[in-house]
């Protein structure tokens, strides 16, 4: 069963002009360079630079060689090089060695380096202390915005996790509120604005500060979206960690969606090449299944493909066009999904020997089999996956706002054991984060305690209620849960072919926190009656509205509704929104800093040897 | 009107000039004019005077007076000259006055006698003093010429950019020039010169003769030279009284004139206006002025008293002691309208509008007749273009009354050349107000464009006409109203009698949020003054704290430039304040900064984890961190230490950081890896391999894998591996060496504390169904099914269950019954199941 969207549903805004403005932007700065230039990337800038300008668009303006950042010396021969790099001071490291290994060699070329999103001081000041300031010009390539699809734009910054939640650093902020002005000057004005979270909130104020020093010519537009609604990944990291079952998600688990479009190997496609496939709206059979849990999708695909087969019988009446169109679309769509899907299956067998993590549900299961799980990591993982086991120990720990020190320990022992001492860093990196939460010795919570260790004896982890009223007394968590009734009511099956609410993109046991906070607001239109879910939240502080009163928005655009998540934002969570619009007749459009999934957030926090 | 033209003189057939009155000067001068050095300013600029410049008496009465008075002769600074003395004042292009000292130092003033700023024109000059200097304007700016005692000229083209040339020597010149000019054309700066009957041209390399063509013979001095408003044409001034015209370039002549007097003259200044043909010199003596020209009679006046030429674009401004007069070439649309018995169209036109003010139907006549000719949009036009050259509103008026009329009767005329004639009118009447005092004409105001206008009427602190001005011409505000106010503020915040609480809030209040006005251009200039808590007042209102922080730096308000910093969320900026601190600020007090913003900190970690390690680990050091101290140690082991001693030590001071931290467990875990280490290392030594910076796990598979049964059960014991992990490790290594002997015999070398299911999961897996069918009795009661099922054995999987009486289990089984070969086995299943549901 495909969802289509209802038909008073408002219409998208048009994104593309965000990638037309970014190629042209390229195109002026490579232009600044006259003349042949080999042109070197950063690996992580690849893939967005593809769905901007391909190569061809590149090599009309005269560049003659792509290279990759990366630490290997470079053998380029041309007299221009040219960087294109995100503001690292790795990445100044690289090129002020290049520089002045040209330099010793007697060698004068010409360097320009791009900075995408844009420059930062710092960088500058390492090329001025490796003494190369003046050899090389640099030049910001305002590329904040890539549209991945018709109602999704990704900053494609996936540091910004590491950086702001662990770090504390925030410099990314400003460059997020860059990337709202630009979208308030291309689309209007938001006139309701939301947000939850320091980083939100600092980064509208920062936005509106940029607004306010503009001239005021955009103020007469009307807008096009009429509500934005910014929120911390830190405000619920448990939907973020859980493994996803909705299509989309359960692909990007498994294969990891990089930049809209995933990469299957040789050993899916089933022949020697590997194939690299677009994940958008165009293509329309994934179009369909993408917001399904993943049971209903095999049932979808073979009646897909019986329809196919009618369809084919009737192919005697279609003109050449239409048969062209035909096979080209959703005969190509039908044999990817339909590979993707037999190997899918063998991994979803594999996978659901560790367990189908369900959220909440998965994670008592965890906590019962926690033993289990502890040991079995290091044995089934012989592909040295880290991220991959140790997704499990926030999900087991998050919870309780705390884990028993002697489980905590062994947990720790065993897995610096097995995957190196450099763990240790990790862990701390977890804690700092609020990932990972040890108690603190004395803090005896006896009776959970308990309650625990009966549970992990008890081999019937049917009693979810009961469990999450005797974990973790002082856990947040299961205050909102109950406040906003995050885990619904179980009674009887719930049917997943017919979604009741946003609990069916993790089987109907969990409602994902983020969207739920979204949906109670935007029915508020405020945070009104919610004070104690945000004092939950530990964020009084960092809560706002701002609503406009002039009634210049168009009630198609007041169903329009921008949600930015900062830190990154899953398949699943867009599923639960796009679900929600449905019901309530809005449209979601996603901005995030980065796509994650619970292995992204752990890499992010894992230490590992350079 | 036939008065209007009384003041009019022909030169030649074809030219008129007229002299008319700007003002009836002010100023109450105690000496003649004679008696100063006089500069004035062109675009009706103000007059600089210096009295008394060449007495060297000490008496504090008889010191030299420096005067500066707007054109109307309104004193606006007057200061007693304490520096040396001066050869030559002149005004730059930004009214700035330029004082040329004899030893070279040019000093600056502005329009109010303020001191700006001073600069030399080299040793060179130094040496040997200035003799002469001039102040010239080009495309670049000002520039100033000297003429040094030994006869030599330096030079620079702009003032603002300063760059001292030196000319090339004239050869064999033995005593100064009789007179000299600089010449612009093509961007280069040339000087002429006349010695004796000689002229030399020098450029930056050169120095070449030239000779005028068609000079009339008998030439033996040359004493007076004037170079044109725009450097295209010269006038060359003999001692027989004769006087050469001609291009800049000395390729032609243009006409040529005796006057038959053979005294100097005191002043030459070409007077002529932009695209008209005519060229004609104003030559002034003592007692006389003469006007010059490409025809056989001069116009001559008689001077009443000493007078002073100021050249202008269009003509030349003559000022004395009592009158500031003006002296042009009539412009063609006046000469059309006004000359007598004129014809032309816009001379009809104003004609008809009087006769229609007097109600006479003469006015019908003449419109008729301009209508026949079909030149009524033509005599428009010629009546707006002459009202722009009228001095006099009350003319103004009248041609633009004209205009108007005759506009009535045209149908499609745009409008805009009337209305900005108006507009312009507006302004320049506004200006040329005597207590404005800038006499513009219409040609130098649009050649000095609105904006110049502004700017100079800031200059003269006419903030209020200013920005009237402003919204008259409805400006946008960036450009105007708010750019003449932040101006204001800036020389409000000189006021050093207002304290620094009223300057801030009259600021404040007047300028409120006005787009365009930088708070903080007004607090550099507070700061500039002397005045650092206004400024800071000032800075408060200011709206981007990107704006506020380099000010705060200057003003060496580190701490205060770092909370704003921060406050605007831009890290660049934090990082910015951030160095600055770092080299302000000895170590300790620079960490006790850092110390209270915590997001600075996180910012300078970040930064220096890539590049300042050492600074990293004293940060850490500073706030007893020793958690972070730790873990700090731990990246160090396996990041920049090489040698195996090295990275040990490095462990070693991590546990110890993190014993004083309190997490024991992690510093077990250190030496532990300490530990581990060293035994790799003789691992190495003694079996060969690779073991260094394997896991602990990693380290008992390779064991195992190598053959070390032995080693990696010590190893194990050692660190106290569960015997369940050691088993999984041993079973998975075996497995997949596919040392099935092996296996076995470990299978059987003590009861499994795992249990056998794994080894039959691991023995499927590699595809070892035999093998796994080994293991699958030894699998505990509740597993068995499932190790049944997994070898393939259904059948037997089935009757287990069965026996079992499990629900789950039958279900299992018979969801792995296929078809055909498995219908038996789906059949006694569903028996079995019928029956336990009998019971």
């Amino acid at each position: 069963m495909a969802f289509p969207h209802r038909l008073d549903a408002p219409e998208l805004p048009d994104f593309s002009m965000l990638k037309r403005l970014a190629r042209d932007q390229l195109i002026y700065l490579l232009e600044q360079l006259p003349g042949r230039k080999d042109l070197f990337i950063e690996a992580d800038l690849m893939s967005p630079l593809d769905r901007i300008a391909n190569v061809s668009i590149l090599k009309q303006h005269e560049v003659d060689k792509l290279y990759k950042v990366e630490n290997k010396p470079a053998l380029s021969s041309s007299e221009q090089l040219c960087f294109l790099v995100r503001p690292r001071i790795k990445n100044m490291r690289y090129i002020a060695n290049l520089v002045n290994a040209d330099k010793t060699a007697g060698r004068t070329r010409k360097y320009k380096v791009i900075f995408s999103p844009q420059k930062f001081y710092a960088c500058e000041m390492v090329l001025e202390e490796e003494g190369i300031y003046g050899d090389v010009s640099c030049d910001e390539w305002a590329f904040s915005l890539l549209p991945l699809d018709v109602d999704l734009l990704s900053m494609e910054l996936p540091e910004f996790f590491r950086d702001y939640f662990l770090e504390g650093d925030q410099r990314w902020i400003n460059t997020v509120a860059q990337a709202l002005h630009l979208l308030s000057t291309l689309y209007g004005p938001f006139p309701n604005c939301y947000g939850i979270g320091r980083c939100a909130k600092m980064s509208y104020e920062l936005w509106k500060k940029l607004e306010d020093e503009e001239d005021s010519e955009s103020k007469g537009r009307r807008p096009e979206i009429g509500h934005i609604f910014l929120l911390d990944r830190d405000m619920d990291f448990v939907t973020a960690l859980c493994s996803q079952v909705v299509y989309e998600g359960l692909v990007d688990d498994t294969f990891r969606i990089k930049c809209g479009s995933v990469d299957f190997g040789p050993e899916v496609t089933s022949s020697d090449k590997s194939l690299k496939v677009l994940l958008n709206a165009e293509d329309k059979v994934f179009s369909e299944i993408r917001n399904e849990h993943f049971s209903n999708v095999f049932g979808f695909l073979s009646q897909k493909a019986r329809n196919l087969q009618a369809q084919y019988d009737r192919r005697r009446g279609m003109d050449i066009k239409q048969m062209k169109n035909f096979v080209s679309q959703e005969l190509k769509g039908l044999k990817q999904e339909h590979r993707l899907l037999s190997l899918r299956r063998c991994k979803l067998k594999y996978k659901s020997q560790f367990t189908v993590l369900i959220p909440a549900l998965g994670r008592l299961r965890s906590e019962n089999h926690s033993r289990h799980y502890l040991k079995k990591p290091k044995n089934k993982n012989k592909n040295r996956d880290i991220s991959w086991p140790l997704s499990y120990a926030p999900a087991l720990f998050f919870l309780p706002s705390g884990l028993i020190p002697k489980d905590y320990r062994s947990l720790k022992t065993q897995y610096l054991q097995s995957y190196g001492p450099e763990h240790l860093l990790t862990f701390s990196n977890l804690r700092r984060a609020g990932l990972l939460t040890e108690q603190a010795p004395g803090d005896t919570l006896t009776a959970m305690e308990s309650k625990v260790s009966k549970l992990v004896t008890d081999k019937a982890a049917g009693k979810i209620t009961d469990a999450f009223s005797s974990l973790a007394k002082r856990s947040n968590f299961r205050a909102i849960s109950k406040k906003l009734n995050l885990i619904p009511r179980v009674d009887g099956e719930y049917d997943l072919k017919v979604p009741r609410d946003m609990a069916y993109v993790f089987s109907g046991a969990y409602v994902p926190l983020s969207c739920r906070i979204i949906e109670q607001v935007l029915e508020r239109r405020s945070w009104q009656g919610l004070d104690e879910v945000v004092r939950l939240l530990n964020c009084i502080e960092f809560a706002f509205t701002d609503i406009t009163k002039e009634d210049k928005a168009s009630s198609e655009s007041l169903r329009l509704i921008l949600v930015v998540f900062l830190g990154g934002c899953t398949f699943s969570e867009i599923s639960a929104l796009r679900f929600l619009g449905r019901e309530k007749g809005y449209r979601f459009i996603f901005l995030t800093t980065a796509i994650t999934n619970s292995a992204r957030l752990m890499e992010a926090m894992s230490e590992v040897k350079a | 009107m036939d008065c209007y033209t009384a003041n009019w003189n022909p030169l030649g057939d074809s030219a008129f000039y007229r002299k008319y009155e700007l003002y009836s000067m002010d100023w109450d001068l105690k000496d003649e004019l004679r008696d100063c050095l006089v500069a004035a300013a062109p675009y009706g600029g103000p007059i600089a005077l210096l009295r008394n410049p060449w007495r060297k008496e000490k008496a504090a009465s008889m010191r030299p007076v420096l005067e500066i008075y707007s054109a109307s002769g309104i004193p606006l600074a007057s200061l007693l000259w304490k520096s040396g003395p001066v050869v030559s004042l002149g005004w730059s292009a930004e009214e700035e006055l330029l004082c040329v000292q004899e030893d070279g130092a040019v000093l600056v003033y502005g329009l109010h006698g303020d001191f700006r700023r001073h600069f030399s024109m080299g040793n060179e000059v130094l040496q040997n003093r200035v003799l002469d200097a001039q102040i010239f304007h080009t495309e670049f700016g000002s520039g100033v010429a000297i003429l040094t005692g030994a006869h030599r000229f330096t030079l620079s083209a702009n003032v603002g950019d300063l760059k001292l040339r030196r000319m090339p020597e004239v050869p064999g010149l033995q005593s100064a020039p009789s007179c000299w000019t600089t010449l612009c054309h093509d961007r280069v700066t040339h000087i002429l010169l006349a010695v004796g009957p000689e002229l030399y041209l020098l450029d930056h390399a050169t120095c070449s003769t030239v000779t005028p063509p068609g000079l009339a013979p008998g030439v033996s001095s040359f004493l007076q030279m004037a170079v044109s408003f725009t450097y295209r044409h010269l006038a060359l001034f003999t001692d027989t009284g004769y006087i050469w015209m001609g291009p800049a370039s000395l390729k032609e002549k243009l006409c040529e004139f005796n006057c038959n007097i053979r005294a100097p003259p005191k002043q030459m200044v070409w007077c002529s206006r932009p695209r008209s043909k005519e060229r004609a010199v104003v030559v002034a003596w003592e007692k006389r002025l003469m006007v010059v020209g490409d025809a056989p009679e001069s116009i001559q006046f008689v001077l009443d008293e000493d007078s002073y030429l100021v050249p202008e674009l269009d003509g030349v401004r003559i000022f004395s002691r009592s009158t500031h007069e003006f002296l042009h070439e009539v412009p063609v649309a006046s000469e059309e309208i006004f000359k007598i018995a004129s014809m032309a169209p816009g001379a009809l036109l104003l004609e008809a509008q009087k006769e229609y003010e007097k109600e006479s139907q003469k006015a019908d006549e003449y419109l008729r007749e301009i209508q026949e000719l079909g030149q009524l949009t033509q005599a428009v036009q010629q009546c707006i273009e002459a009202a722009g050259h009228e001095h006099r509103p009350d003319m103004q008026k009248s041609l633009l009354r004209a205009a108007s009329f005759g506009k009535c009767f045209l149908d499609r005329f745009p409008p805009d050349s009337f209305v900005h004639m108006c507009q312009d009118l507006r302004v320049l009447n506004a200006v040329r107000d005597y207590h404005i005092g800038i006499p513009l004409t219409y040609s130098q105001y649009k050649q000095l464009t609105i904006q110049v206008l502004l700017d100079r009427l800031v200059l003269r602190r006419l903030y209020p006409l200013a920005i009237q001005i402003c919204e008259y011409l409805r400006l946008p505000e960036v450009r105007g109203v708010s750019r003449i106010l932040a101006h204001w503020a800036c020389y409000k915040v000189q006021q050093k009698d207002v304290s620094d609480e009223d300057v801030a809030r009259a600021i404040n209040q007047k300028l409120g949020d006005t787009p365009g006005v930088s708070y903080s251009d007004i607090a550099a200039r507070a700061y500039g003054c002397g005045r650092t808590e206004l400024a800071i007042k000032l800075l408060e209102y200011e709206p981007r704290s990107g704006e506020q922080v380099p000010l705060l730096l200057k003003m060496k308000r580190s701490k205060l430039a770092l909370s704003k910093a921060i406050e605007s969320g831009d890290t660049d900026l934090v990082f910015t304040v951030l160095l600055h601190l770092k080299n302000e600020l000895n170590r300790g007090d620079f960490f006790m900064t850092l110390r209270n913003q915590p997001m600075a900190l996180s910012l300078y970690r970040q930064f220096c984890k890539h590049q300042e390690l050492e600074t990293l680990k004293d940060l850490y050091n500073q706030d007893d961190n020793h958690q972070e101290l730790g873990s700090f140690h731990i990246r160090a082991s396996y990041a920049a230490e090489e040698r195996i001693e090295g990275r040990v030590a490095a462990l070693q001071t991590a546990a110890d950081a993190f014993y004083k931290a309190k997490n024991e467990f992690a510093a077990k875990a250190t030496e532990d890896q300490m530990r581990l280490l060293r035994l790799q290392r003789r691992l190495e030594d003694e079996l060969g391999g690779q073991f260094l910076d394997l896991s602990l796990h990693d380290t008992v598979t390779t064991l195992i894998l190598g053959g070390h049964n032995k080693r990696a059960e010590q190893l194990a014991r050692d660190f106290r591996i569960p015997d369940k992990r050691l088993w999984w490790l041993k079973l998975t290594s075996l497995a997949n060496l596919e040392d099935w002997e092996e296996l076995e015999k470990f299978s059987k070398s003590k009861k499994s504390p795992i249990g056998y299911l794994p080894f039959v999961e691991i023995c499927v897996k590699q595809h070892n169904k035999y093998e796994a069918k080994k293991y699958t009795s030894r699998v505990a009661p509740e597993q068995k099914v499932k190790a049944l099922l997994l070898v393939g054995d259904v059948a037997q999987a089935a009757d287990v269950a069965i026996e079992h009486r499990n629900e789950a289990e039958l279900s299992l089984v018979l969801s792995h019954c296929t078809g055909a070969t498995d219908g038996a086995t789906a059949d006694k299943i569903q028996r079995a199941r019928a029956q336990a549901q009998k019971k």
